[in-house]
Formats: structure tokens, sequence, C-alpha cells
């Protein structure tokens, strides 16, 4: 088995993952009419029906609000499995898996924006996304 | 706007696993609400069917179940929103009768969910939804309540375990309930963790049931020598769209939704003796008892501790059992409960019967929806 597995980027306009290996981020988008900010990026603004917006890359730490380990998750994703929402500066909640020994997670703790693969098929085919680890050396 | 009056209400039985199919589940609830209404169908002038799409197998489910059951040629329609669509059946079925449409109508919530689901899956947001390819389950979403709860206001697994002890209390005087063995905290927070910090025993089973409602103007209730019980207020609302911080300790479209109910039916908190809400798991009847305003925000771990939404308390919570201890038939649920509610306030209630039950609110919400809330929330208010 030299085949390369398939992987998806789960939606790239708004996680980037920088090709010159520099550290993956999420983007927020500003309305272009009300000034509102969205995350993720949605076509239209649900504030102004404007369909014009800016894209800024969010900063990559944040604190976590709450979280669940689920130890009966979706069908296809192995338990135990940790989620939760984690608060940004921007004023963005943002829901994802946390990469962090069950144990170790706490309300309140600093997570930081990485990728991951956040599913795998049948065949195979893994989905990369956003997901928390603990923050590191330079991760602001 | 008319006044609306139930007039004839009928449930199955609660089952694990059924053993007829969906539709005939709806057969049996519609036969047994025209024989309490002591009407014909071909009387019934509009029908609003609820059900978790696809889930009791079939598409256009409302006509397959009442046009065999003599009420073809009329208005039917399928109605769905997650776990609120048969409080929504009501809801449509209300307004026809409220607004002169009809002079009889009937709402109708069935699922099968044994037939279509796996057991063991949990119900989860679809993966077109941002936080629903995260892997997000509805559990998940509660358990994330729970754990900010927790952290906020001090409650324990103790105390949600609490809940789920008093319901099943409950649901051993419902002779509909599957559920009639008593469980103990120390058994609730010892099951297998579902969610961390639910348990199995915290959350509500899956069960298949078929709940009918007949709703008619007060002169034809009265005509019928049914025992009055009137609609005070039938309130729908939906989410509001935000990604940013929302407390999740406060369930916003439950505290407005239950704000309007109040002001449409012109009685507060204070004057309801029974509420069956949606008590999916067991932090809920913590954030619902607040949401609802039977005291105040953070203040339920006292509220319930003490007794305060049990039978002798300021207003029982669950007196069927809840969802936690009756189950959770999803489509079927919001028109269950007010079957419930209606027997309640006949005082037909049984081993269940609150004493002299004024005023009941029904409460369920639906739909796990990424930057809202929930996607619905529906609210009955009735009075006998």
């Amino acid at each position: 088995m030299t085949e390369k597995t398939e992987q998806v980027i789960f939606h790239p306009d708004f996680f980037k993952i920088p090709e010159d290996g520099s550290k993956p981020y999420l983007v927020e988008s500003k309305c272009r009419g009300c000034g509102k900010l969205w995350f993720p990026k949605l076509p239209i603004c649900p504030a102004c029906l404007s369909e014009t917006f800016d894209d800024t890359p969010m900063e990559r730490v944040g604190k976590l609000y709450s979280y669940t380990v689920m130890y009966i998750p979706q069908p296809g994703l192995k338990a135990p499995l940790a989620i939760g929402y984690v608060d940004f500066s921007n004023g963005v909640r943002v829901g994802a898996q946390i990469d962090v020994l069950p144990e170790k997670i706490q309300i309140g703790m600093d997570l930081q924006v990485e990728s991951g693969v956040i599913r795998e098929d049948k065949t195979g085919k893994q989905t990369i996304s956003y997901v928390f680890r603990e923050v590191s050396e330079g991760g602001k | 706007m008319r006044d609306v009056y139930v007039v004839g209400v009928g449930m199955t039985d609660y089952y694990r696993k059924s053993p007829i199919p969906g539709a005939d589940l709806g057969r049996k609830a519609i036969l047994y609400a025209l024989r309490d209404a002591g009407i014909t169908p071909q009387q019934v002038q509009s029908v609003y069917q609820g059900e978790m799409p696809g889930l009791s197998g079939s598409i256009c489910f409302g006509q397959r179940v009442a046009c065999t059951m003599g009420m073809g040629g009329v208005s039917i329609m399928n109605v769905e929103s997650a776990c609120s669509s048969g409080a929504l059946a009501v809801n449509l079925a209300m307004k026809d009768v409220a607004n002169g449409v009809t002079d009889i109508s009937m709402a109708v919530g069935v699922q099968n969910i044994s037939a279509a689901r796996t057991a063991g899956t949990a119900f989860s947001p679809d993966a077109n939804d941002p936080e629903g390819i995260q892997g997000i389950t509805m559990p998940g979403i509660y358990a994330m309540r729970a754990k900010r709860y927790m952290h906020e206001f001090g409650a324990t697994p103790e105390d949600l375990a609490k809940v789920a002890v008093k319901n099943r209390r409950h649901a051993m005087n419902n002779p509909r309930s599957q559920f009639h063995e008593p469980i103990t905290v120390e058994q609730i927070v010892n099951a297998r963790s579902i969610s961390d910090p639910l348990t199995l025993l915290m959350s509500c089973p899956n069960v298949d049931a078929g709940a009918a409602v007949i709703l008619t103007t007060k002169e034809k209730a009265m005509q019928l020598g049914s025992k009055l019980v009137k609609i005070l207020a039938s309130e729908v609302t939906s989410g509001i769209f935000t990604n940013g911080f929302r407390d999740m300790t406060s369930m916003e479209i439950t505290v407005r939704g239950s704000k309007e109910a109040y002001e449409i039916a012109g009685v507060g908190p204070e004057d309801i003796d029974m509420v069956e809400c949606h008590d999916a798991f067991a932090i809920n009847e913590h954030l619902y008892t607040e949401a609802m305003g039977f005291c105040g925000h953070g203040e339920a771990v006292e509220f319930i501790r003490s007794g305060g939404n049990d039978y002798g308390g300021k207003v029982v919570f669950s007196p069927r059992g809840g969802l936690m201890s009756c189950g959770h038939p999803t489509g079927c649920t919001g028109a269950a409960q007010v079957v419930e509610a209606t027997w309640q306030l006949r005082n037909e209630a049984g081993a269940m019967q609150i004493p002299d039950c004024k005023v009941a609110l029904t409460h369920v919400t639906g739909g796990g929806i990424y930057g809202l809330d929930n996607a619905v929330c529906t609210i009955h208010i009735l009075s006998r």
C-alpha cells in the first residue's frame, strides 16, 4: 500500500492550511454592508442580506466555554471523542473536536486551532478540518 | 379569533419496539380520539400529521393514515420540525378552528423509530452542518449545557440523577410507560456514560407511539358533552441565529417562547399546576424550570433539591414520567403531551392525577442546528 490516503479538506473557504508550512487558521468574514462578523462564512449576511465580505485570519487561540466527551458518537466515528465550544477574542464561538486527553480538558483552558482528521469513511477517505489542541510555544 | 377546546384525545402505549407498523400506531390513536370525542371521521374537516420525516417509513404519511380512517377528501398536511412535529400539528389544527376555517380539526403525532433506526446510535445534526461534520450529537449538545451549568451553579451528577429518579417514580404510575422498575441515584450516576456528564439513565429512550387530539369550538364541545379543556395559548417560535457567545445555561428559545405563551394565555408561572417539558436529558428540568420562570437563573439546583418540581411542590414536572422515563417518540411527543395534559385537566389521569389540576403547560423543542439554541420551540397552555 504505497498509494496516498485520499483526503478532503472541509470548507477551505473558512479554514486555511498554508502551503508554506505555517500554522493553519480560521477565517472570519466581515460583512461590507453592516460590519457584522461571521464564522463560518455564509453566502448572505444574516443581519443585512449583503453578499460581500472581507475575509481576515482569526487569532488561533481561544478559551474553552464548554465541552463533552462522547462515548456514543455519530456512526462511523471512534469513541471516546471530545468536542467543545471555544470563544475567540473577536466574539465568535467555534465548535470542534478537541484533541486533548479527556482528563486534561477543563472549562476556561486555552486551546488553539490546528488541522486534524475529523472523520474517515469506510473506504479510508479522510476529512481534514480544524480541531482544538493545547497551546504550543509560539501558538499565538 | 374563536376560543378553541380539546374535545377528543387518544394515545397508544409507548413501545420500545412497536408490535404494529407506524401507520397502525396513527390509526389506533385516531380511533381512540374519535371515540373519546364521540364524533365520526366525516365530521373532521382538516388533519395535520406530525412525524419526523421518513422515520415511520412513508412519504405522505398523514394521508396514508387518515384516508384509511374515513377522513379522505379533506385537507391533510404533513408537518415536520424534529421533536416538535406533533406539537406543530396541534398548533395548525388550533389555527383552523380559531380562524373559523373549520369547526373540527385533528392533530396526529406518530413515530415508529425502532423500525427506522439502529439501537445505540445518537440523533445528530446532519453532516452539512459545520458542527454536524465535527461529530456533534444531540446528547453531546445537552452534555455541554450540563457541563457549563454544573460549572457555573454547582450542580452535581447526583442533582441530575435526582430528576431521573423522580421521573421514573412518576412513570411507575403510568400504565402506558414501558418503564416500571424504580431506579436509584447510585445506579444512574454509575450507568454507562453516553456523553459526559450524561449517563444512559440520564437520557431518554427512543420509543414508538401515536397520539391524536381533536379540537373544536366551545359551542361544539358543549354539544358533544365534553369536559371542557380550553387551549389558552399555542405558541410556536424558532431560534435566533448567532455565532457569537451564547449562554448555554439559559435556554433562549424557551425563555422567549414561554414569555410569549404566558402573555397570550393571560397566566403566569404561579398559575401553572403541571408541566410536560422536553426532558430528553436529566439536565433539562434544571434548564427549563428556570427558563419558564418557576425559579430564577441558577436557582433550579435548590428548587429541584427541595422537590419544587414534584407532587406537593410548586409545580409538577413530567407527571407521566416525561421523556426520561415514559420515552420519547420524537414526532409524536408534542401531541402526546397535550393528550396527557387533557387527562390531567379532566381529572382522568388515574394514579398520575395531580390534585385539583387547573392549568397545564406542555413544552417541546426540536432540532440541533448550528447557530441556533434549538430550531423550534412549541408551547401549549391549557386550562379546565
